[in-house]
């Protein structure tokens, strides 16, 4: 198997294990998830799908519209050449050894493990904390919606602080 | 003067007897990545360090580098919290005198000179950097090894996130007083940032100087909301929540930097979690170096540890000898 097709597979078990990562509890402007699963698809050669499964083609500007934005002002855009030198160096083209890509499969999979949360344990004291002990419980269920505050509720956050 | 005094004069002696070492819990001058240098994944510098990726910074032409000002804020405001001023006999005999007639809660009182003035400094200290200045280790860790930006952004973010640590334990201390502690060094935090603002990046309008600092403290309760999250959940979550505010979510994230994050947040909340409310309230606690392995305590170590601990502070307590200023109501057993 040549390295560039263990490359490949090693990205393909990547996106996979990028999958089983929870779903953002509520939208942010970047979704983790959503940005490396596309960034490693593109390593692992995948097509990359919307919501639906549908395949999202990387459509390149045509030749005309490439024209048009150039003869629309003097620097493209009115973008300098310095931040065009720019735009060109965040996306640049990764690449992989099959090294490389083996310590980002194992290092992701250390993450969603917990390894490090498990090994340094800091028990109730810090997850239930003694001054307030319902906090992450109260924020959890804010966020999923599961309890919602009522007025009563919050006023006595805001009058006694917990 | 006996050797427990560190709490009598305001900040002074405080700030000394900080420097302290960490006994059990910091049992990390093992030698075990010294001699071993093969297993690489330690400590969080040389998991970091490990990677093959060669990821570039974000920004590297730095827009906006934090220059040293002729008149650069220094770490400490006042004369009271420089590390060589010492309060006049008579003003420390008055105080003391002034916190016994009116009982002043020392708890409360304290928590201007520990989380306002030294846990702030710590904090800041870690990401702190000058365009033209060597970069300390803790810095370097950050913006060598991680590579992260060195702008003032950046360096909010590496403080917040050490922020973030110490008000997980601040919430672990008695509601009132743990409160107070957070509300300390929040308010230190920007009011370091305004002078900051004004005298390091020359902000010259008042305008724009607020509109920064209310995107600061948006910034703030984002990253602090979400470190949140992700520590009463799991890990990924948690360094979703790094990679979005300390990473500024850039797209190609080296997953070791990441795993390298999580290793030194957890080994420092490990830290935290082991320390008593009288320790921690009094300012005994420092952040581990990210080139430092945080050994696991053994449970044998962990009661020799806490004997020591009350046996210490049962006989600061009972001994007569000890200041009003001294005294503090805060366990010493959790």
């Amino acid at each position: 198997m040549s390295s560039s097709q263990a490359v490949k597979d090693t990205a393909k078990k990547l996106v996979n294990l990028l999958e089983k990562c929870p779903k953002d509890r509520i939208p942010h402007l970047v979704s983790f998830k959503d940005v490396q699963m596309a960034r490693f698809r593109r390593v692992a050669g995948l097509p990359n799908v919307d919501d639906k499964g549908k395949s999202i083609k990387e459509r390149k500007p045509s030749l005309d519209e490439i024209k048009s934005i150039i003869n629309r002002t003097s620097g493209p855009l009115g973008l300098s050449k310095e931040m065009l030198a720019k735009i060109q160096n965040k996306v640049v083209d990764e690449k992989f050894t099959e090294e490389s890509i083996n310590e980002q499969v194992r290092a992701l999979s250390t993450i969603m493990s917990n390894k490090f949360r498990n090994y340094y344990d800091v028990g109730d004291k810090l997850y239930k904390p003694a001054g307030n002990p319902y906090y992450y419980q109260r924020l959890i269920d804010a966020v999923d919606g599961k309890k919602k505050e009522n007025f009563f509720t919050a006023m006595r956050t805001v009058i006694f602080g917990k | 003067m006996s050797i427990n005094r560190f709490t009598s004069s305001p900040l002074p002696a405080l700030l000394k007897k900080a420097s302290f070492s960490y006994r059990g819990a910091y049992l990390h001058q093992t030698n075990v990545f010294t001699q071993n240098k093969g297993a690489a994944s330690d400590s969080p510098e040389l998991l970091a360090k490990s990677s093959h990726l060669n990821s570039k910074p974000l920004d590297i032409s730095k827009k906006a580098p934090v220059k040293t000002a002729q008149n650069k804020i220094p770490l400490a405001h006042s004369k009271y919290e420089s590390s060589k001023y010492e309060l006049p006999k008579w003003k420390e005999a008055l105080g003391e005198l002034v916190i016994r007639t009116f009982r002043l809660d020392m708890d409360r009182v304290r928590a201007g000179p520990v989380a306002g003035s030294y846990y702030y400094k710590i904090c800041k200290e870690q990401g702190l950097q000058y365009e033209d200045e060597p970069l300390s280790e803790t810095a370097k860790y950050f913006y060598e090894d991680l590579k992260l930006p060195r702008t003032f952004s950046q360096w909010f973010q590496i403080t917040i996130l050490h922020e973030w640590m110490l008000f997980v334990r601040m919430r672990a201390m008695p509601f009132k007083y743990g409160r107070n502690y957070q509300q300390k060094l929040v308010d230190r935090t920007f009011s370091d940032i305004e002078l900051r603002l004004f005298e390091e990046m020359k902000v010259n309008s008042g305008r724009i100087a607020d509109q920064y600092l209310k995107d600061f403290n948006t910034q703030l309760r984002g990253a602090i909301f979400a470190y949140d999250e992700g520590f009463a959940t799991d890990d990924a979550t948690l360094a979703t929540a790094v990679w979005r505010n300390l990473f500024g979510g850039r797209k190609n994230i080296d997953m070791l930097h990441l795993e390298s994050v999580m290793r030194y947040i957890h080994s420092q909340l490990y830290v935290l979690s082991r320390l008593s409310d009288r320790e921690f309230s009094t300012g005994k606690f420092k952040f581990v170096p990210p080139g430092v392995k945080v050994e696991k305590l053994t449970p044998k170590q962990e009661e020799e540890l806490k004997a020591k601990t009350v046996a210490k502070y049962k006989a600061l307590d009972k001994d007569p000898r000890t200041l009003p200023s001294e005294r503090s109501k805060l366990s010493y057993t959790n």
